[in-house]
C-alpha cells in the first residue's frame, strides 16, 4: 500500500509539474541529489580557454592522474582536491594563459575597449574586459563586489607597473586560480513552482547542460538564456539543446564522454615492452585512443547509427602507425583516412580496435583476464571483485606448463579461490587471442595453434569479430550506455532512486533506434537531469555540538 | 533538426572518401585476385657486397693509402712541420688542405687527374659476392665486357664478377671497420632519403613460380622506425611517380627471387649526397621468406662509373674513407669490366654486387584524385 501511495503521489506530483512546465509525458519522478561540486577535468579545461580565447592560446601543463569513481572521471571529479604542488601548477598555466591573452599582438581581440592611456589604470575599460570575460570563466555573471574586487587588483598592478594591461594580465590570472573557475559547484534555490524543495539555478543549468553535451563551460547564448529565465521552461531548455545538438562542438562532447567511460585517458601512461613489441611508441599511444574517438563519433554523430554496431561496424580510420600493426595498406597523403576492414578481416567493433587490446593486456604480453574484466565493467558495467592479496602466479607464469593463454588460465583455475571470478572473464577474453599484447593479429602463441573460442553470459562464439555480435545483441551494453551517460551529466553515482529513470531512458533510447544524439536529447530535456535535492548536512550548531562531545569523550571528561 | 541534413552530407562524404581509398590505392601484399598476388618491401639495408676476411687474406700487401698519407708523403720536413703546426693538426681537421693537393691547390677528388698517385692496394683474393655477369668462366673480353679477373662465389660458384670490390676492397671505408658505407647506411635510414621499395606482383606461388614482375620504386614517405632504429615492417609508402619505376620479370625457385638483368636507375643517398645507383644489367637474386616477412640477398649488375665517381667526388671525405682520389679514379678507369665505350674501347661500368635487406611494406600508388591534386 505504501508503495502504491508514494507512485500515486509521484504521478500526482509529476502531471502537476509538467502542468506548470516541469516534468516530461510519461518520465518517472525523480528526486535527484544534492548539487555537486567538481574539480574541472583537465579536458574540460582545455575546452574552456579554447572556447573563451581560442585555440592558439597554449595549454602546457601536466595535471593531475583524474580520479576515477564508478568508472568515470567526470564523477571523480566530485572527490578530487587540489594539493599544493597543483595548486602552484594551475598557478603557473594561469599566468602563461593570461601572458598569452593580454600579450600585444593578440590583446586586441579580447579586450574591446581602449584605455585612456596604457601607462595608467582605466576604470572602466578593466571593468568591461574583466567582467565580460569572467562571466565566461566562471560560467555565471560576477557579482558587483566580485567584479570590484578583480577590477581593484587590475587597478593596483596598473598604477605599480605603470602598465594597464599589466594590471590586467594580473587580475586574470588570478581569476583563473579561483575555486569558482576551477570547481564547478552547483547552486540550488527555492523552487517557486514546488514549494518546499529546491532547484539548480539558471547558471547551474547551464552549465549542466554544457558539459554534458559540449564538455565545456556556457557559451554566451546559453548564459543569455539562463540570464533570462529561459531554463527554467521546457520550451527554453528545447530550443538551447536543439542548438547545441547542432553546434560542431557536440562532437567535442561525445568525444569526452566516450573517453571518459571506455578509460581512453589511460593511453598517457600506457607502456609497452618495446623489445616484444618494436612498433610500440608514444605516437602510436596517442594514435589508438584518436582511432577510437574518431571511429565512435563517425558511427554515432556523423553517420546517427545504432550504438550497438560500435561493437561489429568495419568502418574505421587509420593513421600509417596503426595501419602497419593492423597489416593493412592505406593512403599516406593525410594523417588520417577513412578505413573499412574487409569482411573477412578478423578486425570488427571497439573491442577489437588497438585502443583497447593494447590498454587491457600486460606490458609483454595479451591478457584474455584483463580484456574480459574490461568487457565486463567498461562496456556492460558489471563489476568484477578484485582477486584475493594471496594469489600464487608461479604455475601460470611458468612457460613449460602451458603455451598459449588459455593453457596456462586453465592451469590457473584450478585454484578455486580464483575460478568464481575468472570464469566470468577469461571465456571473454580469449575470444580475443588472436591479438597480442599490440593488437597485432595471429594464430599461434609460442608455437601452440591459438583457441579463440569462447562465450558471453551463455551465448558462446569463435574470434573478436563474434564477439562484437555477442556484445550487440547483449542488453547490458544498452544499460550501461544509458547508465553511465547519464551519471557523467548529474555527476553522481546513480542510486536505487534513479532506477526507474534510467529504465524508462533505456525505452526511449530503444524506441529512437539506440541513437545517442536522441539519448542525450532525453536525457538534456529530463527533468530528471536537473534535479536536486537538499543536502542531508546537519545544521552547523548541531555538527559542533557532536564534535564537542566527541573531544570530551576522548578527553576522558 | 539541423543536426540531420548535416550529419547526412558528411556520412556522405565520409562514405565517397573511403570508396576512393578503396578503389584508386593498388594493395600490394594482399590477394590481387584470387590467384595472383603483390608483395611490398623496403629496403633496409644496402650495402657494397664487401668480402672483408677476419685475418685480411684478400689483401696481402695491407690497406690502401689514404690521401693523408699521400699528402704528407708529398712534402719536405719542413712543409709537413708547417702544414700541421708540428704534427698539432690531425688528419681530421687537416683534411681539407690535404685535399687540395692539386700542382695548383685543385681538390683532388674533383680534379683526379692533376696528379698522379701510386696505384692503389687493391683485392688479391679469390673469393667474393656476386654473380656471373658476363657469362663467361674466364673473364675474357666480349663484346659488352673488358677482359678481367674472376672470383669464386662465397658458397663456391665459379666465375663470379665483382670488380668493384676489387677496387674498394682493400680501402678501410668501405670494409666493415670503415665509415663510408655505414655512416651511408645510417643516413639513409635517419633521412628517409635513398630508399628503395620493391614490388613482386603477379605471383601465384611465394616458393616456386616461373614468371613474377619486380618494379621498383622511391617512397616519398618517411621510414617508421622503432627505437634502436631498424626499419618497421608492413609500413605503407607512397611511391614517387615523377621519377624511376624500372620493371623486370623473374622468378622464384625455392624461395629464391631471380630477376632478369635490367638497367635501372634506383634511388641512393649517402654521406650527404643525393645520387643515383645506375646499374645496367642488374638482377636480384634474394632468398624469400616463406610468409614473405623478410628478403634478403644481393643485388649485381654493372654500375655506371661515372654515376658512381660522381658520388666518390661529391662525397670527398677521403679522411674517413682513408683512400686517395686519384688512385682510386685511376683504379676505377683500370679495373672497369663492363660497357666498353665503342669509340675509346674503354670500359665504363663496374661489375659489382650489394648486400641488400628487405622488410614488407605496402607499396602505395597514389589514387586518380591524389594525382590530380595540385
Amino acid at each position: 500500500m505504501k508503495a502504491i501511495r508514494t507512485c500515486f503521489i509521484g504521478a500526482v506530483l509529476c502531471l502537476t509539474a509538467f502542468a506548470l512546465g516541469g516534468c516530461g509525458p510519461g518520465e518517472p519522478e525523480t528526486h535527484g541529489s544534492p548539487p555537486t561540486i567538481r574539480r574541472l577535468t583537465e579536458s574540460q579545461y582545455r575546452n574552456i580557454i579554447r572556447d573563451i580565447f581560442g585555440s592558439s592560446i597554449k595549454v602546457i601543463a601536466r595535471f593531475d592522474t583524474p580520479e576515477r569513481e564508478y568508472g568515470l572521471v567526470s564523477i571523480g571529479a566530485g572527490k578530487a582536491d587540489v594539493a599544493p604542488s597543483a595548486l602552484e601548477r594551475y598557478d603557473n598555466l594561469a599566468r602563461s594563459i593570461a601572458a598569452q591573452v593580454i600579450e600585444e599582438k593578440r590583446r586586441d581581440s579580447f579586450v574591446s575597449c581602449r584605455p585612456q592611456s596604457v601607462n595608467m589604470p582605466d576604470e572602466a575599460c578593466a571593468k568591461q574586459f574583466l567582467g565580460s570575460v569572467g562571466r565566461l570563466l566562471y560560467r555565471h555573471p560576477l557579482s558587483e563586489d566580485e567584479l570590484q574586487a578583480e577590477v581593484n587588483v587590475a587597478n593596483t598592478v596598473a598604477t605599480s607597473r605603470s602598465d594597464f594591461y599589466a594590471g590586467l594580465e594580473f587580475a586574470l590570472s588570478g581569476m583563473l586560480v579561483t575555486p569558482t573557475f576551477l570547481f564547478n559547484a552547483e547552486a540550488a534555490e527555492p523552487d517557486p513552482q514546488r514549494p518546499g524543495m529546491e532547484r539548480l539555478t539558471a547558471y547551474s543549468k547551464a552549465t549542466r547542460l554544457s558539459f554534458l553535451l559540449w564538455n565545456s563551460a556556457p557559451d554566451d547564448a546559453l548564459l543569455n538564456a539562463a540570464e533570462k529565465g529561459e531554463l527554467h521552461t521546457r520550451a527554453g531548455i528545447s530550443r538551447q539543446v536543439d542548438r547545441m545538438l547542432a553546434s560542431p562542438a557536440i562532437e567535442t562532447g561525445v568525444r569526452s564522454f566516450f573517453e571518459d567511460m571506455l578509460g581512453l585517458d589511460a593511453v598517457e601512461k600506457l607502456a609497452k615492452d618495446t623489445i616484444i613489441y618494436p612498433a610500440f611508441s608514444a605516437s602510436v599511444a596517442t594514435d589508438i585512443k584518436e582511432q577510437t574517438l574518431r571511429t565512435l563519433i563517425d558511427l554515432l554523430v556523423f553517420r546517427n547509427e545504432d550504438y550497438r554496431n560500435i561493437f561489429t561496424s568495419r568502418h574505421t580510420f587509420m593513421s600509417r602507425q596503426l595501419a602497419m600493426i593492423n597489416r593493412v595498406p592505406i593512403e599516406t597523403e593525410k594523417k588520417w583516412v577513412p578505413f573499412e576492414f574487409a569482411e573477412s578481416d578478423p578486425r570488427a567493433g571497439v573491442q577489437t580496435q588497438l585502443s583497447f587490446l593494447q590498454l587491457h593486456s600486460h606490458p609483454g604480453k595479451s591478457s584474455p583476464t584483463l580484456r574480459g574484466k574490461a568487457i565486463r565493467e567498461i562496456l556492460l558495467c558489471q563489476p568484477v571483485p578484485p582477486p584475493p592479496a594471496d594469489v600464487n602466479f608461479d604455475t601460470f607464469n611458468d612457460p613449460i606448463v602451458a603455451k598459449t593463454a588459455r593453457e596456462r588460465l586453465t592451469a590457473h583455475r584450478a585454484n578455486p579461490s580464483c575460478a568464481g571470478c575468472h570464469k566470468v572473464m577469461d571465456p571473454i577474453g580469449l575470444t580475443l587471442e588472436n591479438f597480442d599484447g599490440l593488437g597485432q593479429f595471429r594464430t599461434a602463441e609460442g608455437g601452440a595453434p591459438i583457441d579463440a573460442s569462447g562465450e558471453l553470459d551463455g551465448i558462446e562464439f569463435v574470434g573478436g569479430a563474434a564477439l562484437g555480435k555477442a556484445l550487440h545483441d547483449n542488453p547490458a551494453t544498452i544499460s550501461c550506455l544509458v547508465t553511465r551517460l547519464y551519471s557523467y551529466g548529474v555527476g553522481h553515482i546513480p542510486t536505487r532512486r534513479d532506477r526507474a529513470f534510467i529504465t524508462y531512458l533505456q525505452e526511449r533510447f530503444a524506441a529512437e533506434g539506440y541513437r545517442v544524439p536522441a539519448l542525450l536529447r532525453q536525457i538534456a530535456q529530463s527533468d530528471a537531469f536537473f534535479a536536486v535535492s537538499k543536502p542531508s548536512r546537519k545544521p552547523l550548531e548541531e555538527l559542533k555540538s557532536a564534535a564537542n562531545s566527541a573531544h570530551e569523550q576522548e578527553q576522558g571528561l | 533538426m539541423l543536426l540531420i541534413p548535416k550529419l547526412l552530407a558528411r556520412a556522405v562524404f565520409m562514405a565517397l572518401s573511403l570508396v576512393s581509398v578503396l578503389v584508386d590505392s593498388t594493395v600490394p601484399a594482399r590477394a590481387a585476385s584470387t590467384t595472383e598476388k603483390t608483395y611490398g618491401f623496403v629496403v633496409s639495408s644496402l650495402f657494397t657486397a664487401i668480402n672483408d676476411t677476419k685475418y685480411m687474406e684478400e689483401c696481402p700487401e695491407g690497406l690502401t693509402q689514404s690521401n693523408d698519407e699521400l699528402w704528407l708523403k708529398g712534402m719536405t720536413p719542413e712543409q709537413r712541420e708547417k702544414a700541421t703546426n708540428g704534427g698539432q693538426t690531425d688528419h681530421v681537421l687537416r683534411r681539407f688542405a690535404a685535399a687540395l693537393r692539386g700542382p695548383n691547390g685543385e681538390d683532388v677528388c674533383w680534379n683526379p687527374e692533376v696528379i698522379k698517385d701510386p696505384p692503389m692496394r687493391t683485392v688479391q683474393g679469390k673469393v667474393s659476392y656476386g654473380i656471373n655477369l658476363d657469362g663467361t668462366s674466364d673473364g675474357k673480353a666480349t663484346p659488352k665486357t673488358c677482359a678481367h679477373e674472376k672470383f669464386i662465389g662465397l658458397d663456391g660458384t665459379p666465375a663470379v664478377d665483382n670488380q668493384l670490390f676489387r677496387i674498394l676492397g682493400c680501402t678501410r671505408g668501405w670494409r666493415a671497420e670503415g665509415g663510408i658505407e655505414s655512416r651511408a647506411q645510417a643516413e639513409r635510414l635517419d633521412i628517409s632519403q635513398g630508399i628503395i621499395l620493391v614490388e613482386i606482383s603477379g605471383v601465384k606461388d611465394l616458393r616456386n613460380d616461373d614468371n613474377v614482375r619486380v618494379t621498383f620504386y622511391r617512397p616519398v614517405d618517411k621510414l617508421l622506425k622503432d627505437g634502436t632504429g631498424q626499419v618497421l615492417p608492413y609500413v605503407s609508402y607512397q611511391i614517387d611517380t615523377t621519377r624511376y619505376g624500372d620493371s623486370t620479370r623473374g622468378r622464384i625457385v625455392d624461395g629464391v627471387l631471380t630477376t632478369d638483368p635490367i638497367d635501372v636507375r634506383l634511388p641512393f643517398y649517402g654521406n650527404l649526397v643525393i645520387s643515383d645507383l645506375y646499374i645496367r644489367g642488374m638482377l636480384l637474386k634474394v632468398d624469400l621468406a616463406p610468409d614473405a616477412s623478410s628478403a634478403k640477398g644481393i643485388m649485381a649488375g654493372y654500375s655506371d662509373r661515372e654515376v658512381w665517381w660522381d658520388y666518390i667526388r661529391k662525397i670527398g671525405m677521403t679522411w674517413l674513407g682513408r683512400h686517395s682520389c686519384p688512385a682510386l679514379y685511376e683504379a676505377s678507369r683500370r679495373l672497369a669490366d663492363g660497357y666498353p665505350d665503342p669509340a675509346t674501347g674503354e670500359c665504363t661500368a663496374i661489375s659489382s654486387a650489394y648486400k641488400i635487406e628487405m622488410v614488407p611494406a605496402f607499396v602505395i600508388h597514389p589514387s586518380v584524385t591524389s594525382a590530380k591534386a595540385p
